[in-house]
Parts: structure tokens; sequence; C-alpha cells
């Protein structure tokens, strides 16, 4: 079968990629970034001492070993340990995928179906009041800063109306449901703009489109012709998108978790980058590509599986 | 699809005729116009000029008295409507260079990609994926902690990370457009590659680098916002990523207005943007024509 | 897509909005819920580099000595030693009699999960912990060169494929099960100080084999509280240590804190938990403060404004119960000239900037006004400052700055080049920077301002690759040596003295000083030494901080302080006031 070679030389093509991304982790983190020992070793640091760290991170070790090691941690998720908490790395991202993901999983839910049922309406009413309504509010919420709609609603909702916890987390459903009930609704708000706009795009590309005109000139009703024929076509195309943000929900709210103080990806992510933990920023750099590489080959799979316009014809 | 291609010289014309016969299109036209201007006549000193200047009380709230006074006054008693204005400058500059380096990058390697195909197209793709599958922060923040800081850092962090969407467009069309009749009849007399590609294939996918620029513009213009909240945003000159990185704090003693005037003014040029690129992707992209 | 999947997802969609309601609080618990502002770094002592780290630690771990809590200046009182040492006349040898039949808290590490008994060895093995050079501990500058063979020890073992803790060293010997034995390489009174620092506290060496890296989350000491495992949370709680020794509430006090003394006798801890809620962010930790979720906080700088006038508390916050604790940090923050650029040798150029640098303005628009102007190096309330001393080049005084500028050399700043500013990249770093930008530009000087990540900007300073840069020190104990060491020649980059200072005279002077006990003499050398930086302006010293710390009303026996690691257990809560209080929020 054809398909299956195509899925194998997809997959295959996975390795190439891997280790491009590792050369460009190995070459910002190993080559060029900034000596780490300053920060590891406190306010009183020696020259001897960190002589002695160099040589404790393998640092005084030929290039092409260190990266080597940094290509077999993209296959063995053996991070290491990190330079500020000095946990395991690996440990630390099962704590953190936890609350990360109780967060960005409903978020992610209930965004895009939010954002999908407002596209179709706007694509339904292109160029109406409605459409530039929905753009003006879209682009708003865009414009606003997430950090000030964060404390607003942690100062309106939490403090002023009491109706939910300001910040905080604990582990294990449902104890974390409070929890996460307000970040989620602030970033469905934040978040909504961008993809109502990504949507609009593609369903209108589809209503574009000549079928779709014949269809109309059919007799076909406009309702009908929008159902029927652009949301199933741009059934495609909106799957890809929610499918390859899939691998992000991990990165969890990258600016928000501190503020909420919950102990996930995000926060530690940020934390890592204000700490030059190198190892921790490099590790979540390797999942996350990782998991992009592996989404990406699902989605170019699905592509060729379904694509409409080969059905069409 | 239509496979018939109009020389792209009365397809940018009819553009633009459309966009100005259309009220909403237009007015976000004369919007990127005033941005431009304002921008341009503060980098010559015309305008605001005198933004560091300390007008009145720290913090001191907005007022009618003075024109300078509307947005009330930063910490060091510094007019935040100055600021804001000031600030345009920074923008207008990012977004411009930004595009500029995404779209040279961008196009540069998607046309070669395309054009050549083989091992130097295997070779590219392979680059933007690369590139594509470490997420964008990511990249941003390891880019800007190696350059270090200043606005250098920030035309290039964003220009490095922006151009893999428009490279991977560019190669897609070339690809199509190598085989049509126009470069068959240009192989015909001889051309160079470099005569093919840049005076025949490049006006044909101008319109892409046009649409790609309004959609890099307005989020180079944003992403300068999440830098600053890194701490690695724009220094010695107001931003209005800084502006609102600095109401953070204000926030709690009640000054809202430094935030006000930073996001309405991003607020309304991203809004341009957006308008007069979805107007620019319904005039120019062959695919949409004849709604 | 099917559908039966997209109705799954909005059933438990609307189930997530349905299910919010916040908790009530119980007001009954004697829990005390407390803010940590950093990240904590792990569990083990000898990394305790940060102070909120270092407040954790206290809380489980103990060390041979403790600042007695109701006493002001700070004094140092024995903890798990039975008393303060012997010290022998020349000031070289320390000997410490170890109380008796404190116990390790229990854990799996122990035979039969039974925490056993505290003996010198496990200071001796402690101590070597922190020397041994593969944990490259951030805590070995308290110990580097001060205990005779230790660091000797060290270099030894570094080369050796695994580290030999049975080697005996000369500096910290077990005499018998319950005496210690210092021995200094030469007299350095302020070793005491690090007794009491988390630095040295007692870990026992089953624990450390155990848990091997995993130790950091495995904290095992004598402390009043325990914590099965830390897993990182945003959230650590504290539970009472059931085998705690029997360790009483202070009974005397400075006046001060006469009014502390009310659970005098009382057997320690007084609350049976303990929640740490990590927040870094202000905003939500104020919230939380204000609804009554945390027992203190200090007033965030943007909250100042609104929360208090005249150093009186709002109407709003008075009505809630909350008391206001105002108290002196010992801290100094200064702009500090890199003297490896022979630019910054010319006296006049630092003092004409110094005094063209408006330092109430600044105390006004960053500190709301609360911190002290300083004069020099050391932080008041430290022996060793003359309080009536005022340091004639501090400014602003712009006529006799410009002056100065133009004897240096540098008339309206002409022909002098364009200064690096260095700030680490926080927003009020910023502005801080913008400021004094503008300050210089008063008087011609041009200032460029370079931010960056704190850590980086931390190794720009150890590399000395800096022109002019702000930072704050905080003191590691209540002696001026911890001030004046931050110009003390031999320690330049990248030790302490991030300035590259390097005065033969100041040196000489600095090390006989040092070595002295406390006494009048020694503090009249430390005065002259302070008076010496300030006139020579070898940094632009800018304010000693304040901390304004909200308190709530049911909270007892709490003060601010900054040496004070193991504050917690003398903490209570008064419950019946509590549940009265909470009817006001």
């Amino acid at each position: 079968m054809n398909m299956y070679a195509y899925i194998f030389r997809r997959l295959l093509y996975v390795i190439p990629v891997l280790l491009g991304v590792c050369l460009v982790i190995f070459v910002l983190f190993n080559l060029v970034a900034p000596d780490p020992a300053f920060t590891l070793l406190g306010k009183h640091a020696t020259q001897l001492q960190i002589a002695e760290l160099h040589h404790e991170l393998g640092m005084d070790r030929p290039y092409w070993v260190q990266y080597f090691d940094t290509v077999k941690t993209a296959f063995t998720f053996d991070f290491g340990y990190s330079w500020t908490s000095k946990q395991n790395i690996w440990e630390m991202i099962k704590a953190g995928a936890g609350p990360s993901l109780s967060i960005t999983g409903p978020l992610f839910v209930i965004e895009n179906i939010f954002a999908i049922s407002l596209a179709l309406l706007v694509a339904f009413y292109r160029g109406k009041l409605v459409d530039k309504i929905v753009l003006v509010l879209s682009i708003a919420g865009m414009s606003i800063p997430s950090l000030a709609v964060v404390l607003f609603g942690q100062w309106f909702f939490g403090y002023k109306l009491g109706i939910f916890e300001i910040s905080g987390y604990e582990r294990g459903f449902p104890q974390f449901v409070p929890y996460v009930i307000l970040p989620i609704i602030l970033y469905v708000f934040i978040s909504f703009g961008g993809e109502t706009r990504f949507y609009r795009t593609v369903i209108l590309d589809e209503a574009y489109q000549d079928y779709v005109r014949t269809a109309r000139s059919k007799g076909i009703s406009e309702l009908r012709v929008m159902f029927k024929h652009v949301l199933k076509n741009s059934m495609i195309p909106i799957l890809t998108q929610i499918i390859i943000q899939i691998p992000t929900l991990i990165l969890g709210l990258l600016f928000a978790e501190s503020f909420f103080s919950i102990p996930g990806l995000g926060a530690m992510t940020i934390n890592a980058i204000n700490n030059s933990d190198f190892p921790v920023i490099k590790a979540m750099t390797i999942l996350s590509a990782v998991g992009f590489i592996l989404f990406g080959v699902v989605t170019d799979v699905l592509y060729t599986v379904v694509d409409p316009r080969m059905k069409l014809k | 699809m239509s496979a018939e291609i109009k020389p792209s010289k009365s397809l940018l014309h009819n553009a633009l005729i459309k966009i100005v016969s259309e009220k909403l299109s237009l007015i976000a036209l004369i919007i990127v116009f005033l941005y431009f201007l304002v921008a341009m006549l503060t980098a010559m000193g015309v305008l605001a000029s005198n933004w560091g200047q300390e007008i009145g009380q720290s913090y001191a709230a907005p007022s009618f008295e003075a024109i300078k006074n509307y947005f009330g006054l930063d910490i060091f008693g510094r007019s935040v409507l100055l600021k804001t204005i000031k600030a345009t400058e920074t923008a207008v500059v990012i977004g411009v260079v930004v595009s500029m380096i995404s779209i040279v990058i961008g196009t540069l390697l998607g046309m070669l990609a395309g054009y050549f195909g083989g091992f130097v197209d295997e070779l590219i793709v392979w680059f933007y994926t690369t590139f594509a599958s470490i997420p964008g922060v990511m990249l941003l923040v390891a880019i800007a902690f190696i350059l270090g800081k200043g606005t250098t850092t920030v035309f290039l962090s964003l220009g490095l990370t922006s151009w893999l969407g428009l490279c991977r467009i560019v190669r897609a069309e070339v690809m199509k457009h190598k085989e049509r009749e126009y470069i068959q009849a240009a192989n015909a007399i001889g051309a160079t590659h470099t005569r093919k590609l840049f005076n025949h294939i490049l006006p044909n996918i101008s319109h892409l680098l046009i649409i790609n620029f309004t959609q890099t513009f307005d989020s180079a213009v944003k992403a300068e916002v999440v830098l600053s909240f890194l701490g690695l945003g724009v220094v010695g000159r107001p931003s209005w990523g800084t502006m609102i990185d600095d109401s953070k704090l204000e926030l709690a003693r009640g000054v809202w207005w430094q935030l006000a005037a930073a996001t309405f003014a991003m607020f309304l040029i991203v809004l341009a943007f957006n308008i007069l690129g979805d107007a620019l992707r319904d005039a120019l992209d062959p695919k949409l024509k004849g709604k | 897509m099917k559908m039966p999947n997209v109705l799954l997802i909005i059933l438990s969609a609307t189930f997530l909005v349905f299910a919010g309601c916040t908790k009530k609080q119980d007001s009954n618990e004697r829990v005390l819920n407390l803010v940590s502002p950093a990240e904590i770094k792990g569990f083990d002592p000898i990394q305790a580099d940060d102070l909120y780290s270092g407040r954790e630690i206290s809380k489980i771990y103990e060390g041979l000595l403790q600042y007695h809590w109701l006493k002001m200046p700070y004094e140092l009182v024995p903890n798990l030693a039975a008393a303060l040492p012997v010290i022998s006349k020349d000031g070289i040898t320390y000997t410490f009699k170890l109380r008796s039949g404190v116990k390790f808290q229990d854990d799996a590490a122990f035979a039969g999960g039974k925490g056993r008994e505290v003996e010198a060895n496990d200071f001796v093995y402690s101590i070597k912990r922190l020397a041994d050079s593969r944990n490259q501990a951030t805590g070995w500058w308290v110990l580097d060169g001060k205990l005779k063979g230790l660091n000797e020890w060290r270099e030894k073992n570094s080369k050796l494929p695994a580290t030999n803790y049975d080697e005996e060293v000369e500096g910290v010997k077990a005499l018998d099960k319950y005496t210690l034995q210092f021995k200094l390489a030469k007299a350095f009174p302020q070793f005491l100080y690090a007794l009491a620092m988390p630095f040295t506290y007692a870990v026992s060496k089953e624990v450390v084999a155990k848990y091997g890296k995993e130790f950091i989350n495995h904290p095992i000491g004598t402390g009043p509280y325990i914590l099965p495992i830390f897993d990182q949370g945003k959230k650590i709680t504290y539970t009472k240590n059931p085998t705690f020794r029997e360790k009483l509430y202070p009974s005397d006090a400075s006046p001060e804190f006469k009014n502390l003394l009310s659970d005098a006798g009382k057997r320690l801890p007084l609350v049976e938990k303990i929640v740490v809620h990590v927040m870094k962010e202000t905003q939500p930790a104020w919230l939380k403060l204000n609804k009554g979720e945390i027992d203190y906080y200090s007033v965030p700088k943007d909250n100042f404004a609104t929360a208090i006038k005249n150093n009186k508390l709002s109407d709003e916050l008075a009505k809630k119960g909350f008391i206001l604790e105002i108290a002196p940090q010992l801290d100094v923050t200064y702009t500090a000239f890199n003297f490896e650029n022979k630019l910054f040798h010319n006296k006049k150029l630092r003092q004409a900037m110094y005094l063209a640098y408006d330092e109430p303005k600044a105390n006004e628009l960053f500190y709301n006004n609360t911190a002290f102007p300083a004069q020099s190096i050391i932080a008041p309330g430290i022996a060793g400052v003359d309080k009536n001393y005022v340091n004639p080049f501090k400014g602003p005084k712009l006529t006799e700055a410009k002056k100065l500028l133009a004897e240096a050399g540098y008339p309206d700043g002409k022909g002098l080049p364009e200064l690096k500013y260095d700030i680490p990249d926080s927003t009020v770093s910023r502005q801080m920077g913008e400021y004094f930008q503008k300050q210089m530009e008063q008087i011609g000087v041009k200032i460029k301002i370079i931010s960056s990540p704190w850590p980086e900007f931390q190794a720009k300073v150890k590399k000395k690759a800096v022109e002019v840069y702000g930072l704050a020190w905080g003191a590691d104990y209540p002696d001026a040596e911890n001030f004046l060491q931050l110009f003390y020649g031999p320690n330049k980059s990248p030790g302490a003295n991030g300035s590259n200072y390097d005065n033969p005279q100041f040196n000489k002077e600095f090390e006989a000083a040092t070595q002295m006990q406390d006494s009048p003499e020694r503090t009249a050398r430390y005065e002259k030494l302070n008076k010496f930086l300030a006139e020579e302006v070898v940094a632009l010293f800018g304010v000693h901080r304040q901390a304004y710390i909200l308190e709530q009303g049911w909270l007892k026996n709490y003060h601010p302080t900054d040496l004070h690691h193991d504050a917690v257990q003398y903490l209570n809560i008064d419950t019946q006031k509590k549940a009265e209080l909470l009817k006001n929020f």
C-alpha cells in the first residue's frame, strides 16, 4: 500500500528533524549561551570553584560529546538535574504536567468550540455588522495584555465578588477544580480572538471554492451550503489546527501560572528562563519539539487519508 | 482554481482601488498611514521629542488642563500621551524591520527550495521543519539570551522566528509557477536562474509578501509586549511593551492610564492591519477572486 | 469527528463551570498560612544560599546556635549546643558541649524507622559535607579558609575518585559523643555566626546515604516541623514533629518585645501545621491577605499609598484588625563602580556623581519614603555605624557636583565617555536605571542602560565586565565585617567584592579589625573604616530599607526580622480572635 509507505517515510523523517532540533539547542545553549557557573555558585564564588563546577557539569568535554549527549536526551528523556532546584528534571516534568493539563485541557476544548462556533457565525454573516463587531472584539481580546486581564480577574472575581479562588492549587480530581476555573475563564477571553480569526479565514477559504459556488448556483440555501459543504470540507484544516495545538498544551499557561501559583510546567519554564536554568529550558524545548514533530506526522497522515479534494474528484 | 495569472501590476492596482472604495478598509489604510506619519515625525524630532521631560507630579491622573495631561503622567511625572506617541515610532520600526527580515529570509529560502527542488529543497525543508518544531517562545528567548539586550536583539529574535510561514507558502507557490508557460518561455530564450527567479517569478508572488507583511507587522508589535514582560524588551526609549510592563505594578495603586493608552494605541493599529490584511487577501489572492 | 466525544467534552466542561465555589476557612484549626515570595530551591542546608530557602530549611533542620527570638540587637544563644562554647585565649579553639537526647526525626533511613540521637560526629560529617567539592555547596564561603586543614582536605579529596569522610580534619573533631571541637586557621570571632546559619545545620549520614540525589526532597532534621516529601509544589505543608525535644518559649526579652511574652515557658512549636504558599507575584498574595487567607505579608510597594497613610493603616484595613509592623532591615542598596576600570580611580568623578544624585526623591519614588538614607555601607543597628554621621558628598547638590566634575577633568561631562549602567531586568530595576540616567544627565554625565536577566547580570559582575551597576546587599550575619568585606581587595570578583576595590591601607586595617573580639575598640575601628569608605565614595550609597509588614490581628508573637530563619516555631494563632475578626472580612 502506498499510504503505509508514505507513513513509514514520514516517520523516518522524524530522525533528521530531531537531530536538527538538537543541533539548534546545542548551538544555542552549549556554544553561545553565557556561563552558568556564577548563578550556580551563589554570591561568594571563587575561581577554583568555577573550574570544579565546569568539570562537574561536563562543560570541559569535546563539543561532539556534548552534542551527542543532547541527542541522547531526546530519545531517553533523561534530562539530568535542574541547576537551580537540583531536582531530577523528568520528575519535575511529571509533577508539573498534571496541573498544567488540568487547565490547558479544558481551556483547549472550550476555547476551540467557542472559536469555531463564532467563526462559523461570522463566516455566515461575512461582511455584515456581526462580522465587524466580532472582528473588533477579537482584536480587542488580542490587544489587551493578558496580564491586565489576569490582574483584573483576580481582583474582581476572586476578591471583590469572592466567587473563585484567587490563586493556589491542590493536586487530584476534583480538588483542583475550584482553582482552575478562574484561569480558564480569563484565558478563554484572552485567546478566543486569535483562534476565531484563524478559523474564520479557514472557513472563508473554503467558502470561496469553485464547488461551493457551483452548489450555491444550484440554488441550495446558504445555511445548507455552509454546513453541508463548507464546514465539512474545512474540517480538515480545522482539525489540523486543533491537533497541532495539542503539544503546546504541556507548556501550560506560560505567563500566568505564577500569578495563579499553579505548580505547572509553564511556571517551571518561565522560572528556568529567569534563572538561566539551561537543562530545564533544554528539556522543555526538546519535549515540545518532539511533541510537535509527532503530532505533525499525525496531521500529515490525516491529510493523506482524508483529503476532501481527492474524494471530490 | 483559475489557471490564468494576471500581470501583478494590475492586480495590485485593482487591490488598491478595491481597498479605497470600501469604507472600512479605507479607514484602516488611513490609520496605518497616520501611524507611519507619526512615527516619521517623532523620528525626525518634530513630535514628542520632549517626552522625557518631567511636567508634573509622579502618577498625576489624567486631566484636561493641557493636551499633554490627557492620559495622565507616569512614575517620573512624564506625559503618558507623549510616551505613547514616541512609542509609536518604536512599534513601527520594530514592525517594519522584523517584517523585512522575515520577508527576505522567507522569500529567499522559499524561492530557492521551490525553484531548484531536489537536494536544495530537502535541505531547506529540513531547515524550516527543524525551526518550526521548536516552540516560538523558547526560540525567541534563547536568541534574545545570546544576543544580549537591546533593540537589535528584539529585531533579530523576532525576525529570525517569523519567516517560517512565508517560506512555506512561497515554496509551494514557486513550485507551481515553475511549470507555468511564462517560465517555459523564459527557458526557451535561455534566461538565467537569477533572472527567472527575480524578474519573472518574484513579481508574480509579490502579493503573498504583502499579505505576509500585514501579518508579521502586527505579530511583531504584539511580540514586543511579550519580550518586555520577560524583561527582554526595548530599553532607553518608550515602547508599548515597557509601558504595559510598568503598569503591572501601577495597577495596584489605581494607575490605569498608562496601560489604557498603550493598549489602545496597539489595539488600533493591530485592528487596522487586520482589516487591511483581510481586504488585501480578498483582493489579491487569485484563489479567492470572484466572491 | 465522533459526536459522543464532543458531547462528553461539553458535559465535562459544563461540570467544571458548575463545580466551582471557594472553600470556607476553618478558624478553629491552628494553622499558619505564610507566603514565600520565591521558589524554594530544595531542602539541602548546604545549598541554602537564599533567604527563602533558608527559612524553609530552618523549619526542619537546626544548628548549634540560634538567635534569641526576643532580643535586639541580635544575640546568639545555644540551640543544639548545651551552652555557648568555651573559647581558648588565642581565639583559635572552640569547644562545644552538645545537648543530650536530641533526636533526628523518624525516617526509614534509620534502624527501625526511629530517629537516633544526634552526636558530635554528625556535626563533623555535616561540616565536611559542606566542604566536599563534589557537592558544589553554595555555602562553602562561610568556612573557606576558616578551619584548620579543611581546605586541604577539600582539595585533596576533589582529586580522589570518591570523597573520604573518615579522614580526620584537625579543624573539626568529635572529642567524645557530646563534645565537639573546632580549631580555626586564625582568630575569627564571626565564626560563631556561621554556626547559626543553615549551611552548618546537622544532617544525618544515613539519610544522605539512603536518598542520594533525592536527599534534597527528603528533609530529615531535628527541628520542630516535619515534611515527609517536598514535591516542588506551590504549597508546602508542614506538620509538628512528634519527637521534638522539650524546647520552651523564651521568658526574657528586650524592652521592645516585652509584649510578646504571653506564651513564655510554653513548649514549642506553638501551632500544629504550617502551610507555605509560594507566590512570586505580589497582587494575588496581597488579595489573599486581605481575604484573611494569609497571616502576614509585606505591603507591596505599589499598594502602599492606599494601605498606609502617615505610618498608619487605612480605615478599611484597621477595621479588619490588621496590625502594621515596621522594622529596619539589615541591608544597603548601592551603585557600584568597577575599579578595574581606571576611569573610576578619579575620586572627584565619583564624588561629583554622588553629589548629583537626588536620594530623597528616589526614596519617595521607589520606597514610598520608608527607607533610611545610607551614608556609607554598614546597615544601622550593627556596631560600627555612627548615627550622627552624614556623608559630605550626599546629594543633591548640583552646583558642587558640577564644580567637582570640572575639577575631575570633565567640565560639564565633556571628555567623559558614555558610562554603561548595568541592571537586572525587573520592572523596578528598569525604572531605577532610568532615574539614575536622568540624575546624571543634569551634570552632563551620559549613561547607557543595559538590562540583563538576573543570572547574566550576576555573571557580568563576576567577570568584571561591567562599569557601573546597582545592587543591594543583605547581611548574612549581624557584624560590620559582612558589609566591609564588600570592598576588601582579596574578595575581588568572582568574590563578594564586585567593585574590585583594592586599597592596601583599607585591606590591612580591615584584617586587623576583623580578628578582634567584640569590644568598643573594634567598634571604633569599624566606624573609622566605614567613614573612610563613605568619603572615598567607593560606591554611591543608596538606602537602608525597612520592612513594612501587615499582620492579621489573630497572629501572636510575630515581629519582622532578617536573621531569625527559624521564626515560625514561636508564632501562635489566637483562634477565638480569628473567628471573631473573620466576620469583618
